[in-house]
């Protein structure tokens, strides 16, 4: 598929840190790209330098296959940034907002109501496009800003924390509305939860440090990565010497205790029933077995080192 | 854009239409009582024999195109760019930042224009003597021009300062500069000699002398009228690119 968005060797500074270093990869047309990292990893700026809000140091980005800095007039019509902080107009109302954005970007005033209020419909927000901006709760206020930003039908849409601020029933508009859009336009964002990037993407990129460490989609990640399962067992008690036998188990990987629990990871499942086997004495209260999630490939630890 | 920009400018003045409506009517009034009332009984004529208050009224007109246009300067390209952040989605829309500067000027000077009518208006009733209704046209003319090279200055340092502190010291500064070193109030000819010299060749100045030439005795140096009018035009585009390395776009 053609490529919607492609950096080549981006790298971004401040001061003398390096926010973005050397990234290279390419977004494809109509597709659904998550960004997770911890804090500091460079997302932000990352979402920033795609949407031209800032300029790279280094390297370059191009939108539909334009250069963004050199055509950056050709570009900035075809792309929208919702960002994460509210930037709404607080002395317009929320309708004025979105209508000045549509003026600004030359589209006429009839499209902009229709688009307006189909738009604001599906984000159930017709009853606050009267109300001031500044008056109205961070959550709308986050629906207005993303309808704000289709206002112009953007190609590309690029969106810092879409939900954030949100309550349940807002965040599901939110995503009707986004995962509606999937194939039509092309959507990159940065999520803090965990579970909402594993609910909607199709490709993760996972940052540190300014770099790409992980690339693909969710079961990509997991399989190719670890393929593990994540195992629990509480006992009543759990001697030093039970859990030394069962940590020296073949297949028992990255075990450590909490109390009188041992926690461990395994590629196969069965080498649950191998420890199951060697603590058939002992008392055991609880068990567990997990699959491997998007938290686990995050945890530091393991993102970094893998397990062993 | 500028249809956009001014739309914007209306939407906002309808919201605080009262609040918009008492700064017009008590401005001009202010000003009025507290500089043309009390300096009249110093300076009762001008140098050139025109009664006070009629010399003065072209510097208080400026002033309040000054108040007005550093409200709505410091509003977009300060208070929303640092603190409301609303200015960073207009800096993404496909215009170039020197469109932009022009565009924030266009609308700054429009409605400052609209202010500038509005006062007149309202201080003429309370001149000792009339003015030629040719005055009603030159001075919202020149009232432009001193509004795009002052809009221009408030750009350049809305646009260099993050802190209100420093924003607020620069500003006091300036206002001070305009009211006693750019002749609103009394003529060069009553500074020392040298500093009078000095200050009559700044732009605005020269704006303002200008304008008076032209109002209390026909006359009007084009050559020294271009300065204001070139500076103007240069700094526009200086701003253009300031503005552009600022938010590194």
């Amino acid at each position: 598929m053609e490529a919607s968005i492609t950096l080549k060797k981006v790298g971004k500074l401040v001061g003398d840190k390096t926010i973005l270093a050397s990234l290279t990869f390419g977004v494809e047309r109509g597709s659904l790209v998550a960004v997770i990292g911890d804090n500091e990893a460079g997302k932000s700026m990352l979402l920033k330098v795609i949407s031209g809000i800032e300029y790279q140091e280094y390297g370059q980005v191009f939108i539909n296959g334009l250069d963004a800095q050199k055509r950056r007039l050709e570009v900035m019509g075809s792309i929208s940034f919702v960002p994460h902080e509210v930037d709404l107009d607080p002395w317009l109302t929320l309708e004025q907002n979105i209508q000045f954005m549509g003026k600004l970007y030359g589209v006429d005033t009839e499209t902009v109501n229709t688009r307006m209020v189909q738009l604001a419909r599906e984000l159930h927000i017709i009853p606050y496009l009267k109300r001031m901006a500044g008056e109205l709760s961070p959550g709308i206020v986050k629906k207005g800003m993303l309808l704000r930003a289709l206002i112009h039908d953007p190609e590309i849409l690029v969106m810092d924390d879409p939900t954030a601020f949100m309550d349940a029933e807002s965040y599901r508009h939110t995503w009707d509305l986004l995962l509606r859009l999937r194939g039509q336009k092309t959507i990159v964002y940065v999520s803090q939860s965990l579970q909402e990037v594993e609910e909607a993407h199709d490709r993760i990129l996972v940052l540190e440090d300014g770099r790409i460490v992980l690339d693909g989609s969710l079961d990509k990640l997991l399989g190719s990565t670890f393929e593990f399962h994540q195992f629990q067992i509480e006992f009543e008690t759990l001697s030093d010497d039970l859990f030394k036998i069962l940590s020296k188990l073949p297949k028992v990987k990255n075990p450590s205790r909490i109390g009188n629990s041992i926690h461990f990871y395994g590629q196969e499942r069965n080498v649950f029933f191998d420890v199951l086997n060697a603590a058939s004495a002992a008392v055991m209260k609880d068990i567990s077995v997990q699959k491997l999630g998007l938290q686990d490939l995050m945890d530091a630890k393991y993102a970094k080192d893998g397990i062993h | 854009m500028i249809k956009a920009l001014l739309l914007r400018r209306f939407w906002l003045i309808r919201h605080r239409f009262i609040t918009t409506l008492a700064f017009m009517i008590i401005l001009p009034l202010m000003l009025h009582v507290s500089i043309t009332m009390v300096m009249k009984n110093i300076l009762v004529h001008s140098l050139s024999n025109i009664p006070y208050d009629v010399w003065v009224f072209p510097g208080i007109i400026l002033l309040i195109a000054v108040s007005s246009t550093f409200a709505m300067i410091y509003r977009d390209l300060f208070d929303l760019r640092i603190h409301k952040k609303s200015f960073i989605p207009i800096t993404m829309a496909p215009y170039s930042k020197f469109h932009l500067v022009v565009g924030f000027l266009t609308t700054s000077i429009i409605e400052s224009l609209i202010y500038v009518i509005f006062a007149m208006g309202i201080l003429t009733l309370l001149l000792s003597s009339s003015l030629p209704w040719s005055a009603y046209i030159i001075i919202p003319i020149f009232a432009f021009l001193y509004t795009f090279l002052l809009g221009n200055l408030m750009i350049t340092f809305s646009v260099l300062t993050d802190r209100i502190s420093t924003y607020l010291y620069i500003s006091v500064f300036m206002f001070l500069f305009i009211i006693f070193g750019t002749g609103v109030l009394v003529e060069f000819d009553f500074y020392p000699k040298i500093i009078g010299t000095i200050l009559s060749y700044n732009p605005l100045s020269i704006v303002l002398t200008q304008l008076r030439q032209l109002l209390f005795s026909n006359t009007i140096q084009g050559d020294l009228l271009a300065i204001p009018v070139v500076t103007s035009l240069i700094w526009t585009w200086m701003n253009g690119a300031l503005l552009k390395r600022r938010l590194k776009q």
